[in-house]
């Protein structure tokens, strides 16, 4: 009788019970089958040890940077026009607050395919009785709302992107428009597949991966001019370097 | 002055400071337990945002890395928490789709692409699970008290953890 699973892992990573090992290593020696479990199982746990870490996007230290000061410096008040010196600074600060409200919207959704739905204010036994029609149909229409605020999201990103394109050096936008033309065919193939098959997880992961990944290129052209404004040229290079990776 | 000092008053290069040393290892813990670069990214985020808007409750009883690491965890325990309440209905297609029985041997070592490929794809409960044990070396208990099992649910969603992982690996 072969080991159970228990037995097995307990024996790859060494918690097994000393009393229970010379059975275990018994069995082993004439049953390649287990051995084999056995090995894969240690060779598991050694590529786990050597996992490394993961450097995160650069672009995240940006849009933190943007959003610790939005929390430390006050949003003008309407009306107000700045004086000359702090002209520059002002408009950082309000690039900087106009790509913070996108992205916190961006960020508040996180649109999950496939999860259970409930009907609104229903108790779980009324929920239970939600057809799988209705639940079809349900998720179809947070897919339609999920693609409505990343559209939003993405069309206030491109303004700002857009309007303020010409501080870029033209390699830089060159890269930016190939790398936008790429994930926009990619949105438009993974919405036409989301209209062939409505309820295909993959294609609707797709579709979100693919806004995802454009507002994360937007963010990543708005921290560049921005950085390029306070005239922080460390930050607007490692910035670059983010965009021009993602073009090879 | 310290960095915390620095920081509370309002020093940004020193978070700065804070982030760089730490955001790989807050990065790596996010996106693992989340399954995916994206949400790890959107967690690293709002973890240190968190941190920055709660560094005055440091009181420097751990180092200040620990502290940190501290806040990542539950906030991604938060997350998985959620999001485990959301998607039930998810994790059973995947559960069903990940149980197929493998037909090649591997015959060469594991590279880590592949493993961290195959961590992404492991199934809500046993991927946290595995991660918390295995990758970050927290003992059973401390899995089952972190994720609110038992100790022998922990046990068992890391066995599976690894059976599923050898699956997937053992036909490259």
């Amino acid at each position: 009788m072969h080991p159970n699973d228990t037995t097995l892992n307990g024996y790859a990573d060494g918690t097994l019970n000393a009393a229970e090992r010379p059975g275990v290593d018994q069995h082993l020696a004439g049953c390649a089958a287990c051995r084999e479990t056995v090995d894969d199982l240690i060779e598991i746990l050694r590529a786990t040890g050597d996992l490394e870490l993961r450097e995160p996007p650069v672009r995240a230290w940006s849009r933190l940077e943007r959003a610790i000061r939005m929390e430390r410096e006050p949003r003008p008040s309407v009306g107000t026009t700045p004086g000359p010196a702090r002209a520059g600074r002002s408009y950082a600060t309000w690039l900087a607050a106009a790509a913070a409200v996108l992205i916190a919207t961006a960020v508040g959704l996180r649109y999950a395919p496939g999860r259970r739905v409930e009907a609104p204010g229903a108790a779980s036994a009324a929920s239970a009785s939600v057809s799988a029609g209705d639940a079809a149909q349900s998720i179809e229409t947070e897919l339609r709302q999920a693609e409505s605020h990343y559209e939003k999201a993405i069309k206030g990103l491109e303004t700002i992107a857009n309007s303020e394109q010409g501080e870029l050096d033209p390699r830089t936008a060159a890269t930016l428009q190939k790398n936008l033309a790429v994930i926009d065919q990619a949105i438009s193939e993974s919405r036409a597949a989301v209209r062939a098959q409505p309820a295909s997880e993959p294609a609707q992961q797709s579709l979100i991966d693919g806004f995802k990944t454009k507002i994360g290129l937007l963010q990543d052209t708005v921290a560049l001019i921005n950085e390029m404004r306070k005239g922080n040229e460390a930050g607007a290079a490692r910035i670059a370097s983010g965009l021009k990776q993602k073009g090879t | 002055m310290d960095v915390v000092a620095r920081i509370q008053a309002g020093d940004v290069d020193a978070f700065e400071t804070l982030y760089r040393q730490h955001s790989a290892k807050i990065y790596t813990l996010a996106s693992r337990m989340a399954g995916s670069a994206e949400d790890g990214e959107d967690l690293l985020q709002e973890i240190f945002l968190q941190a920055y808007r709660k560094i005055g409750s440091f009181k420097g009883d751990s180092a200040l890395g620990t502290w940190l690491y501290r806040l990542a965890l539950n906030h991604c325990l938060d997350f998985v928490r959620s999001r485990q309440a959301k998607m039930n209905k998810l994790t059973e297609t995947l559960d069903a789709e990940t149980s197929y029985e493998p037909t090649a041997r591997r015959d060469t070592p594991i590279a880590r692409l592949d493993l961290e490929r195959a961590v992404e794809r492991l199934p809500e409960g046993c991927r946290e699970a595995f991660v918390l044990h295995d990758v970050e070396g927290f003992d059973h208990k401390e899995v089952g008290e972190l994720l609110g099992i038992a100790e022998g649910t922990s046990k068992s969603q890391v066995f599976k953890a690894r059976l599923k992982l050898r699956g997937w690996l053992r036909g490259k």
